[in-house]
């Protein structure tokens, strides 16, 4: 498997050119080992409450530092920047989502420069694309919480993989420039050391700019060289005497200024700055010089260069993004890089849990059950025809057979989960057969939106203390397996249940609640009504 | 038409089907894939389904004739 993506909406869709599995929603507790790779991808919630919002987006940096910190360091970890795709401007506390967005994104950045498996991707690079009514089709949202438009996975499959791909591309070292119509207009030889085009108005004014944006690179550690055909004095001369010149001698490691063939220059550079063919890329606006690099020394990189001065701007930005993008920058790049890691540290960026027990507990959760009644009855026979993932036995029922399992005296557990991000409704279900002093667990299933808190286990453990208080001796319980339940095939063997028989698709357990010792975590609070 | 509502089947579903494929022979015809056949439909079609029909459109034969009623009222 390529990727394992820890997600908090549907977005399955968005990845399908790739071998991946998903996380629950905002589901934590599992990672997968196998994995190539590691994705976060959390959208902003969409809700009404905005302090909600803002606090559920805190919360978010504090899972993702603890996922980081049970993920193999060896393994890169991509991990998309938040934006919030609905929000409505005009209520209050809008500004607060803001500032929540703003912190979730900046300790992204802090997260990268402490952890060099962490990859950042800029997602608002991906939707500024698109208009705010473009981003979001309400109705696929409202039946399948998928919260970016759908239509938007055919671009988005473009735009992740030249991401990724960027992502995996060794940054590149050196720059190596040509001087005439590359650094500036004209030809120095031919036009002179004040008739070339530098500064000034346009041409100039252009070739000022691409020459600033150089020196910037220079500064971020790439290594800058020139390979010109051209006299050396000549050269030397207009760095002296032509002041708009911004990129002079002392910025350049190497020079190779002279009338040999550039295959040969280019090799020599590499020799010099003890560096590899394959972490170069060579600027040069005349294309037999760029074919012959490109056929004699294929490992450097020749991008095409643009034929018009005002192309230059579009053009640094793309190689800068493609040669020298900062996803690999590391601390030994750049002197700021390690005052900004200093100043993460002091703004102690490190995980708010200790473990998942932590986390549970910061939840505050709380645990609402009740006997199923005219009301709930509804939900409850939707659920068992709805789930599939967590559901032991896929038994599907309507509510009249729901109806008739209570006149037959079964107890119908509904389990309904709050934290302190808002309620989730009835999301849980367990319906209890009685036969004498015995219990069989006809279904047990909970809604995948509320896995990975340990609740399933809970909500288990409940069940058999309320049995046992309720003085029934013995419970019997099924497993049945369908192509989608496999993640609950091994769930009763956790409460000590034992196997009775196995046939086929089939497991048949026996718990004697004489002997278990049931633990109710205190992870949770548990009403019962 | 048919076949192009299969042709779109097999590639959503990743298996072959045939004029009678419904969700319920149809191992791959999960909700996630029902979703993406949906979506590749209403792209492919130029048509927009309700929630309520994109629950009810179960079968391909029922894709069929949904498909056909959308097109007919244009």
């Amino acid at each position: 498997m390529e990727f394992f993506i820890f997600r908090n909406m549907t977005i399955e869709r968005f990845f399908s050119n790739y071998k991946t599995s998903f996380s629950g929603y905002e589901d934590i507790s599992f990672i997968d080992p196998d994995a190539e790779r590691y994705i976060w991808f959390y959208l902003a919630p969409i809700k009404t409450d905005n302090k909600v919002i803002s606090a559920e987006i805190r919360n978010y940096i504090d899972l993702l530092k603890l996922t980081i910190s049970r993920i193999p360091s060896s393994k890169t970890f991509i991990i998309f920047t938040l934006s919030d795709i609905y929000s409505i401007n005009t209520i209050t506390g809008a500004n607060d989502i803001k500032e929540a967005v703003k912190y979730y994104n900046s300790t992204l950045h802090e997260l990268a420069l402490e952890h060099n498996n962490i990859k950042v991707l800029d997602f608002e690079n991906f939707l500024s694309r698109y208009s705010s009514t473009e981003l979001i089709d309400w109705k696929y949202y409202f039946i399948s919480q998928m919260a970016l438009n759908p239509r938007l996975s055919n671009p988005f499959h473009d735009w992740f993989k030249k991401q990724v791909k960027s992502i995996e591309l060794k940054r590149k070292k050196c720059l190596i420039l040509d001087l005439d119509n590359t650094l500036w207009g004209g030809i120095l030889g031919e036009d002179g050391i004040e008739g070339i085009q530098i500064g000034g108005d346009y041409p100039g004014k252009a070739f000022l700019m691409f020459q600033k944006q150089i020196e910037e690179l220079g500064k971020q550690g790439v290594i800058l060289a020139v390979c010109s055909k051209n006299n050396i004095e000549d050269v030397r001369q207009a760095w002296s005497l032509n002041n708009s010149i911004v990129l002079k001698e002392n910025h350049f490691a190497a020079l190779k200024i002279n009338w040999v063939n550039k295959a040969d220059n280019i090799k020599e550079l590499a020799q010099e700055l003890n560096i590899g063919l394959d972490s170069m890329v060579f600027l040069d606006d005349n294309p037999s010089e760029r074919d012959l690099i490109k056929t004699v020394i294929p490992e450097v990189e020749v991008p095409d260069f643009p034929t018009q001065p005002y192309m230059l701007p579009e053009f640094f930005k793309s190689i800068a993004e493609k040669y020298f993008s900062i996803y690999n920058l590391t601390s030994e790049d750049l002197s700021k890089t390690k005052q900004y890691k200093e100043n993460a540290l002091r703004n102690n960026v490190k995980s708010t849990f200790t473990d998942m027990n932590d986390y549970i507990r910061s939840l505050e959760i709380e645990l609402s059950i009740e006997e199923v009644n005219n009301i709930t009855i509804v939900r409850a026979a939707q659920m068992t025809q709805k789930t599939n993932q967590f559901n032991l036995t896929t038994q599907r029922y309507t509510d009249t057979d729901l109806s008739e399992m209570l006149n037959d005296g079964a107890k119908i557990y509904t389990l309904s989960v709050k934290d302190k991000f808002g309620e989730s409704g009835i999301t849980g279900l367990s319906i209890c057969k009685l036969n004498g002093e015995t219990v069989d667990i006809d279904s047990f299933l909970l809604s995948c939106r509320i896995l990975g808190k340990g609740i399933e286990d809970a909500f288990m453990n409940w069940i058999l203390n309320e049995l046992k208080l309720l003085n029934f001796k013995a419970v019997n319980s099924k497993y049945i397996s369908t192509a989608k339940n496999i993640q609950v095939k091994d769930f009763y063997e956790r409460f000590g249940f034992e196997i009775i028989s196995e046939s086929g698709s089939i497991k048949s357990y026996s718990l004697n609640l004489g002997d278990v010792q049931i633990n109710l975590s205190d992870n949770y609070k548990y009403n019962y009504k | 038409m048919k076949e192009k509502i299969k042709e779109i089947a097999t590639e959503v579903f990743e298996v072959q089907v045939h004029d009678d494929t419904n969700q319920n022979n149809c191992e791959n015809w999960d909700s996630l894939r029902h979703l993406n056949f949906i979506i590749e439909l209403e792209t492919e079609f130029d048509v927009s389904f309700e929630p309520e029909e994109i629950a009810s459109m179960t079968s391909l034969s029922i894709v069929e004739s949904m498909i056909q009623e959308k097109s007919n009222n244009i």
